[in-house]
Parts: C-alpha cells; structure tokens; sequence
C-alpha cells in the first residue's frame, strides 16, 4: 500500500516535471512579457490584453520546449 | 641546484647527457621516470601541498562573504519591489553572487571551510547549503557530483562533468546553455540520472533535496510573476542563474579540463593561460593544484602552483602557458 503511493507519488512528479517549461511559459514567460510591455508602454496586439498576449506566446512555447525538449 | 634537478640530472638547464654530466641512462619525464624518482617527487609535493592546505580557522572570509553575499541578495527582493533599489544594481550583483557562490560552495563540498569533527564544520555545511541556492543546485547534489568529478575526471561513463566537453570555446558557451535544456542529457539532467544510478541514500537524499528546491524556486517564480513582479524574478534569480551556471560551466569546467583526454594524475587538467586574468577565470589556470590537492583553498592554488611547478614539470605536466 505504501510502495503503492510511492509509485503514484513519484509518477505525478515525474509528470510535473516533464510538463515544467509548458507550466514555466504560462507560470513566468507570459506575465514576464506583459510586465515588460507595461514597463515600456507597448500596447499588446488586436486590442487584447497585455497578459492575453503573453500567454499565447509563453503557452505555446512552453508546449514546444516540453515536446521538442529545447526551447529554441 | 634544487632537489628536483638533483633527481634528474637532465633537467639542469645547459647540462645535457652528452656533456658528460648526467646519469648513464636518462631519466625520462612524466612515465618515464623510475619509481625512487617518483616516490621522491611525490614526497616533495605532498610537503608544498601541506604547507598550502586549508585551516578552518583561517577560512572565515569564505563563511562571512557567503553569508553577506547572500543576506544582500534576499535584501534586494524588497527594495526592489518597493523600488527603492533600481533592477540594474541587483541584476550584475546577483550575477556575481550567483557565479561567486559556486566558489564558496566548492570549498565546501571539499570541507575546507571546516573538517568534519571541529568546531568550523557547521559553518562549512552552511556555507555549501546557501551558497549555491541562486543557482537551484543544492548542496547535497553538488558535492556528491563533484567528488565523483575528483574520483573518475575525464572519464567519458563516470566523469559527471563529462557533458561539458566541447571542441573549442565557442561551441564551448553554446553548450553551456544546450546542457540546460529540458530533453537534453547535459547539467542537472545528466546529475539526476548519475544519482538514480548511484542509487545508495546519500544520492536519493540529493534527488530529494534537488526535487524540493526545483520545485519551491518554480513555486515562487509563478507567485511572484503573478502577482507581478516577473521583472524581478527575471533580473534578480533567473537570469543570473542562467549566467552564472554557463560562466561556472565554462571556466570551471571545459576551460581547465579540455580536451578531456587525460584521466591520468597530472593529465586530467590542463594548465592555460587567459586574458580575463586569475581573478575573473576564478583561479582556474592552477586548476591542476586542485585536482592534486582539493585541500589547498581556491586563493592559495596559484603560491602552491609556483611552488610546485618544478614537480609538474618534471612529471610531465605543460607549465609553458604560465610563465610565472
């Protein structure tokens, strides 16, 4: 039973881990992007906000870097 | 004449074997010396090495400056958010502090700070524990790879540094950042797979302690970023990591151990010399004193190296990039 939760414990960290840049681009890149624009008054595209705009650029290129193992 | 050109005759400059003034047969350099010659040699590096090596009691600046550096870079947390302090003051002093850090640490890790058994050792394991934290390296990590690093250097299967290996300086620095990433097998990447591998408690202790401060870091980097200040979190922890980890990366380990062929005593580092200077290379142009003898502190590597040249010379070791 212990070994039990181990085993799920240790699957669930090592899925965290494995989804970390995509949690990394949504959790830090896309506010980044849009404390930046806001610190050097850009206005973000198509009338969206600002943090809009950074989680399409940090989501997806989190996902890129989780799939393809490399963020460029 | 000193005792090492007394042990070899052929070394003694202008006194060549044909002059009449050396032994019947030569006495080679590196390998090729014989085993009293040997013996002798090491007996002589071993007395410089001592005289160099570390005293706890006399290392508290590396326990004072860990210590500062680090008080300072969680004072800027505050004053940057309160901006009372601007970013571009934090941001090359967090770069510094994370770089500086690994140095501290590394002494550490080789317990000249303080010996197990005396009253310095809790302010070694503290210095190790804090001063690499800027860096998301945890102590307990970081010193199980670098003895390994000192048990099997160069070996292309144990050698845990090994990934740095790069031909020349530039794809050098690329790698340095290529190590890092998320699917390649370089870095910490590369730490946790040797550690699985190792597998006995101490090594599951450190994929623990690793697991908990990559998380905890992540942790606050979200919160912070959310709650916004990411410019913070960027200019004062994770850039300077990024900068620090490839700056360590490449002067502390491609540059003093290219081109990773040797795993001999005296070959598995090289002696070099840089523009940048001792201080800025971190010491590492006397990395071979190091590698010899971890217990000779980073800031009395060059004085043993001076002393000890002859030695390497005549163990075959190149000194010819160093001229003092």
């Amino acid at each position: 039973m212990v070994y039990e939760k181990l085993t799920i414990m240790q699957t669930a960290l090592r899925q965290l881990f494995h989804w970390m840049p995509f949690l990394f681009g949504i959790g830090f890149i896309a506010p980044l992007i849009a404390q930046t624009m806001a610190y050097w008054d850009i206005p973000a595209p198509l009338g969206i906000s600002r943090i809009a705009f950074g989680l399409m650029i940090g989501a997806p290129w989190g996902l890129y870097a989780t799939l393809r193992g490399r963020w460029l | 004449m000193n005792e090492i050109t007394k042990l070899q005759p052929g070394l003694e400059p202008g006194v060549g074997v044909s002059s009449g003034g050396g032994p019947a047969i030569t006495l080679g350099q590196g390998d090729g010396l014989d085993a009293h010659t040997r013996r002798t040699l090491l007996q002589q590096e071993r007395a410089i090495a001592r005289k160099y090596s570390s005293n706890g009691k006399a290392m508290w600046p590396y326990t004072v400056i860990t210590l500062g550096c680090f008080a300072m870079w969680l004072a800027f947390w505050p004053l940057a958010m309160l901006d009372i302090m601007p970013l571009w003051i934090g941001f090359p002093l967090s770069c510094i502090f994370a770089a500086g850090g690994y140095i501290t640490s590394h002494e550490a890790m080789h317990s000249n700070i303080g010996r197990p058994g005396t009253p310095q050792r809790f302010w070694n394991e503290a210095v190790g524990e804090v001063a690499t934290i800027i860096l998301i390296f945890p102590f307990s990590m970081a010193r199980m790879m670098h003895l390994h690093h000192h048990y099997y250097t160069n070996d292309p299967e144990k050698d845990p540094d090994y990934t740095d290996a790069a031909p020349g300086k530039y794809s050098a620095w690329y790698k340095t950042w290529l190590n890092r990433q998320p699917g390649v097998d370089g870095s910490i990447h590369h730490y946790k797979r040797v550690l699985e591998r190792i597998g006995t408690p101490a090594a599951k202790k450190a994929l623990r302690d690793t697991m908990l401060l990559q998380l905890f870091s992540m942790a606050f980097f979200f919160a912070m970023s959310w709650a916004g200040y990411a410019m913070e979190v960027a200019l004062l922890w994770w850039l300077p990591r990024h900068i620090g980890l490839s700056y360590i990366r490449y002067w502390l380990s491609w540059a003093p151990h290219h081109p990773r062929t040797g795993t001999g005593r005296y070959d598995n580092t090289r002696v070099f010399r840089t523009w940048i200077g001792h201080w800025l290379s971190m010491g590492m142009q006397y990395h071979v004193v190091h590698h010899l003898y971890p217990e000779v502190p980073n800031h009395l590597t060059r004085s043993a190296y001076r002393e000890l040249k002859p030695i390497l010379e005549a163990r075959g070791v190149d000194c010819s990039p160093l001229k003092d």
